[in-house]
C-alpha cells in the first residue's frame, strides 16, 4: 500500500482518460473509413480552419503531428527517424515530419500500414491538408510527401497577426476577408475531391460546436490559476489534442470538457492539487515536451513542481463573442484569428509588443504565478523554439521569473538528457528561491 | 587617385559594403536596411530611400546573438542579428522585413525590440499563389506604402513608382546580360567576381548599381580574364553572400557558370509588369514569379490528383532549362545548416536531376569560413566525376 502511494507522483485526472481516448480513436476510425474507400485526410493542426469543413463532409482525418507523439510514446520512432534519414533528409529537420515520412517510406514498400505501427496507423491519405502557419515545415513537409503517394496537397493560407501591422486600420478586415475567401476555395476543392456539395447546415452547426468545445476548455484552464493547482501539464497534454486535433464530434468533446470542468472546479473549492506531497513550485513549460521521456514530469513532480500552465499555441483562444456573425466561414476566420491576435492587445496596451509569439508567456506568468518557466529548446524544431531567448530575457527583466533551458527533441529520444536535466532541475530550485525574493522585493504578490 | 571601375569597385564594395552607404548618409540620404527578396524595393526607391541589403559575416564569430536567439535556427539569420546587435547596422535608418521563412519573421519582430530602429516594417507575405493570396499580398503592400510615407513624411506618387520600377528592370535586365557573359566555354565572367557583384548592387542605390552594371560588363566583354575550360556548375540553394564556396568550388578545379541562389539569379531574373496601378505588377512579381521554395508551388494545386513527376516539373524545370542554357555538367545542391525550406526540397530535387540525368550532389555547411574546409574534397570528387 505504501509503495503503491509512492508511485502516484501526481493525482491525475479521472476526466482527462476519455479525453485521450477520444484522439486515440480518431486512427481507428480513419483506417476503417479507408478501407470502406472513403476519403481520408492527414491533416496538419489548423485551427478549426480545414477541421471542421472536413467534419462537415465526412472526411476522416489523422494528424501525423499527434501520431509523432505517439510514436515517440510507443517506442516505434526510431525506425521512422531512421528510414527518413536513409532517404536523404536532413537530419535537423523537424522529429514529427521525420517520423512521417519514414512512416510513408514504409507503408509504400510494404503496400499497406506498417504492421508496428501503434494504434491502427494512419491509413492512406487521399488529401494533404497543409498549413501556411506556424512554421515551415507544415507545409513543406507535405510537399515532400510526394515521393511516397500521390495524395494532393492543399494548403490553407493563414496571415500572422498580433504583431503591430495588424493593428493597421483595415488590417483586420482584410485578414478576415482573406482567411475567408481561402475557405471557400477549400471548401470546393473538397467538394470536387467528395464528389459531394457542402451540407452548410451541418458546418454551421459543427463550427458552432467547436466554438462552444474551446470556450469551455478556456474555462477549464481558468481553473488552474487556483492554489494548488488541480491540473498539471502531464494532464494538459493528454487533453489538449481533442480541441486541437478535433478528434471526434465537437458536441461529444465539449460534454468531456465540461465533467473536466467539474472535476476541477470541486478540487478548487476544497483546495485539491494535483501533487500528493503539495505544490512547492509552481512552473510554467515551454513548448512542446519530449514525449518519449513523460516520465521525467513525475519525477520532478515527486520535488513539488506543479506545472500549471503550458506554451499560449497549445491553449484554446479567449472567448470571443461570435454570434452576431452568420457565415460560418466568417466564424471560423474569426474565431481563429482570434487564437492568433487575442493577446496582442494587451501587449501593446502593457507596452510589451513583442509581439503574438512570446507575449503570452509574460501574462501566463503573472496569471498563473509561475516561480519558474522550463524551457525546452527542441532541437529538431525552430517554431517552438526561436522565441525562447527572448522569452527569459523578458521573464527575468520584467518579472523576475527566472527560466530553466533543458534542450531536447519531441521525438528523439538521443536529443535529451534525461539525468542531465534532473540536475540542472534540482539547482534550479535554488534560483526560483531567490527570484521569488526579488519579486517580493519589487511588489509583485508572488 | 582616380575612381575605380567596374569588376574592382564592385570588389571594394564587396570588401566594405557600408562604406557608401555611410557616405550616402552624409549626403542626407537615408537608408533602409531589408532581408531576404520579399521587401519591395521599388517601394523604397520610389521615396528616395536606399534599400541595403541585411546579409550576414560568415567569418565573423556569432558572440551577441545567443541572448536572443538560439542555437539551433539558421546560422545566417543569428549572424546577421548578431551583426545588428554589434552595432554594425547601425546606420540604417530603419528595416524592413517579411515573412521570407519563419526565421526571418521572428527576427523581424526580435530586430524590432532588440534594436529599436526609427523605421520598422513587416510585410507578413503570403505562402502561396492563390488568388486571395495575391489580392492579401496587394493589401499588405498598401499597408507598408501607408507606413514608408508617414515615415516620410510625402506622398509616393505612382508616377514615381513606375519609374522607380522601369529602374529596377533595368538593373534586372543588366544582371541578365552579364549572367549571358557565363555562357561561353569558358565563361567571361568567374562565379567568384559575379558574387561579388551581386552583393555589390545589393548594397548601393539602383541608378549606381546600374552604372556600376554597365562598366562591369563592358569590361568582361574585352574578355581578359585568363578563365580556362573547366567542367562547369550549377549551385542552387539557400543564401551564399560570401565567396568562401564559390572560390572553394572554382579552386576545386570547376567554373560555377549558374546560380539558383537569392543573390544571385533568383533575386533578379523575374521583372516587374508595369500595371496600371503598379501595386498590382509589384504584388505578383514579389509573390508569384520569386523562385524560392518559400512559396509553396505544386503543379496540381486545386486538383484532386496527383502526379509526382509533373509535380517535380513543375517547380524545378526551370533548373532544367539553366542548365541547358548555361551548359552546366553538374549541379552542386548546398543549404546552410537549419534552413528547413532547401531541407525538404532535397530528396525531391535530387529525384527529379536523376531523372533528367544531370548529377549532383548535396553540400550542408554552418555558415563559417572554418567549416566549409571539410566540403573540398567532396566538391573535388564531384567535379572529378562529372569532368
Amino acid at each position: 500500500m505504501v509503495s503503491e502511494k509512492k508511485k502516484r507522483a501526481i493525482n491525475r485526472l479521472q476526466s482527462m482518460y476519455p479525453l485521450r481516448s477520444l484522439v486515440d480513436g480518431m486512427y481507428e476510425r480513419a483506417v476503417e473509413a479507408s478501407k470502406e474507400e472513403k476519403p481520408t485526410a492527414w491533416c496538419m493542426v489548423n485551427w478549426w480552419g480545414g477541421d471542421s469543413i472536413l467534419r462537415a463532409m465526412d472526411i476522416a482525418a489523422v494528424y501525423p503531428e499527434d501520431y509523432g507523439a505517439v510514436c515517440a510514446a510507443f517506442g516505434t520512432a526510431p525506425a521512422y527517424l531512421e528510414r527518413c534519414d536513409a532517404d536523404g533528409f536532413p537530419t535537423h529537420m523537424c522529429g514529427y515530419a521525420r517520423n512521417c515520412i519514414g512512416y510513408a517510406a514504409k507503408m509504400k514498400d510494404l503496400g499497406e500500414i506498417p504492421p508496428e505501427a501503434p494504434m491502427a496507423g494512419m491509413p492512406k491519405p487521399t488529401l494533404l491538408l497543409a498549413s501556411g502557419y506556424f512554421c515551415d515545415t507544415r507545409y513543406k513537409w507535405f510537399q515532400a510527401l510526394g515521393r511516397y503517394f500521390d495524395a494532393p496537397v492543399w494548403l490553407l493560407e493563414m496571415p500572422h497577426p498580433g504583431v503591430k501591422e495588424s493593428l493597421m486600420e483595415g488590417a483586420y478586415d482584410h485578414n478576415i476577408r482573406f482567411i475567408v475567401e481561402e475557405l471557400m476555395e477549400f471548401v470546393a476543392f473538397v467538394e470536387r475531391l467528395a464528389g459531394k456539395k457542402m451540407n452548410w447546415d451541418r458546418l454551421d452547426e459543427i463550427v458552432s460546436d467547436t466554438i462552444e468545445m474551446n470556450r469551455i476548455w478556456h474555462e477549464v484552464n481558468e481553473l488552474r490559476k487556483a492554489r494548488p493547482c488541480p491540473m498539471p501539464s502531464r494532464d494538459f497534454w493528454s487533453s489538449m489534442p481533442a480541441s486541437l486535433y478535433v478528434a471526434a464530434d465537437p458536441k461529444v468533446t465539449a460534454d468531456l470538457y465540461r465533467k473536466m470542468y467539474d472535476e476541477m472546479k470541486e478540487k478548487v473549492d476544497s483546495h485539491v492539487g494535483a501533487l500528493p506531497i503539495g505544490e512547492k513550485y509552481r512552473l510554467g513549460f515551454a513548448e512542446l515536451p519530449p514525449w518519449h521521456d513523460l516520465r521525467i514530469f513525475d519525477q520532478l513532480a515527486e520535488r513539488g513542481w506543479n506545472f500549471v500552465v503550458e506554451s499560449w499555441a497549445y491553449h484554446p483562444p479567449k472567448p470571443v463573442d461570435l454570434s452576431g456573425v452568420s457565415n460560418p466561414l466568417e466564424r471560423i476566420a474569426r474565431h481563429t484569428y482570434q487564437y492568433f491576435a487575442g493577446y496582442f492587445e494587451d501587449a501593446f496596451k502593457a507596452k510589451e509588443p513583442m509581439g503574438y509569439f512570446a507575449y503570452p508567456y509574460l501574462e501566463y506568468a503573472r496569471d498563473y504565478q509561475c516561480d519558474g518557466m522550463l524551457l525546452h529548446p527542441l532541437l529538431t524544431c525552430r517554431t517552438a523554439t526561436n522565441h525562447l531567448m527572448l522569452v527569459q530575457d523578458r521573464l527575468m527583466k520584467k518579472l523576475n521569473v527566472p527560466s530553466l533551458v533543458l534542450e531536447g527533441d519531441i521525438v528523439d529520444l538521443n536529443l535529451f538528457n534525461h539525468d542531465d536535466a534532473l540536475r540542472k532541475a534540482e539547482a534550479f530550485e535554488e534560483t526560483m528561491d531567490y527570484c521569488q525574493g526579488l519579486r517580493k522585493e519589487k511588489g509583485l504578490n508572488w | 587617385m582616380a575612381e575605380s571601375k567596374g569588376l574592382t569597385r564592385a570588389k571594394e564594395i564587396y570588401h566594405n559594403r557600408a562604406r557608401r552607404a555611410e557616405e550616402l548618409k552624409g549626403e542626407g540620404k537615408k537608408v533602409i536596411g531589408y532581408v531576404c527578396l520579399y521587401p519591395v524595393l521599388e517601394m523604397l526607391t520610389a521615396l528616395d530611400l536606399v534599400p541595403y541589403r541585411i546579409l550576414g559575416d560568415m567569418r565573423e564569430p556569432i558572440t551577441k546573438a545567443d541572448a536572443c536567439l538560439p542555437a539551433v535556427v539558421c546560422p545566417f539569420i543569428r549572424s546577421y542579428l548578431d551583426l545588428g546587435l554589434k552595432g554594425k547596422y547601425d546606420f540604417l535608418d530603419g528595416v524592413v522585413m517579411a515573412h521570407a521563412c519563419e526565421v526571418v519573421e521572428k527576427v523581424a519582430h526580435i530586430w524590432r525590440i532588440y534594436q529599436e530602429p526609427p523605421y520598422a516594417h513587416f510585410i507578413d507575405t503570403p505562402h502561396t499563389k492563390h488568388e486571395a493570396a495575391q489580392k492579401q499580398h496587394k493589401e499588405l503592400l498598401k499597408e507598408f506604402q501607408k507606413t514608408l510615407e508617414s515615415f516620410m513624411g510625402k506622398e509616393l506618387s505612382p508616377g514615381r513608382l513606375k519609374e522607380a520600377i522601369e529602374a529596377h528592370n533595368q538593373q534586372r535586365a543588366l544582371v541578365r546580360e552579364l549572367y549571358d557573359l557565363r555562357k561561353p566555354d569558358p565563361p567571361l565572367i568567374s562565379g567568384t567576381e559575379t558574387l561579388q557583384v551581386m552583393v555589390a548592387l545589393m548594397s548601393i542605390p539602383v541608378e549606381e548599381g546600374n552604372e556600376l552594371l554597365r562598366q562591369v560588363i563592358s569590361e568582361v566583354k574585352e574578355g581578359k580574364n585568363g578563365l580556362q575550360k573547366k567542367p562547369r556548375l550549377l549551385v542552387w540553394g539557400s543564401i551564399i553572400d560570401d565567396i568562401a564556396l564559390i572560390e572553394l568550388i572554382e579552386s576545386a578545379g570547376a567554373n560555377v557558370v549558374m546560380d539558383d541562389t537569392c543573390v544571385g539569379s533568383r533575386a533578379y531574373f523575374p521583372d516587374v509588369k508595369l500595371t496600371d496601378d503598379p501595386l498590382d505588377g509589384l504584388a505578383y512579381r514579389y509573390l508569384v514569379e520569386l523562385k524560392c521554395p518559400r512559396t509553396f508551388r505544386e503543379a496540381a494545386f486545386g486538383e484532386t490528383t496527383k502526379d509526382y513527376m509533373a509535380d517535380l516539373e513543375s517547380r524545378f524545370s526551370y533548373l532544367k532549362d539553366y542548365a541547358k542554357e548555361w551548359d552546366a555538367k553538374g549541379i552542386i545542391l548546398q543549404s546552410v545548416r537549419y534552413c528547413d525550406i532547401h531541407g525538404y526540397e532535397v530528396p525531391g530535387l535530387r529525384d527529379y536531376l536523376g531523372h533528367i540525368g544531370l548529377p549532383n550532389t548535396y553540400l550542408e555547411h554552418d555558415y563559417t569560413d572554418a567549416a566549409l574546409a571539410p566540403l573540398r574534397t567532396r566538391a573535388q570528387a564531384f567535379i572529378e566525376m562529372i569532368g
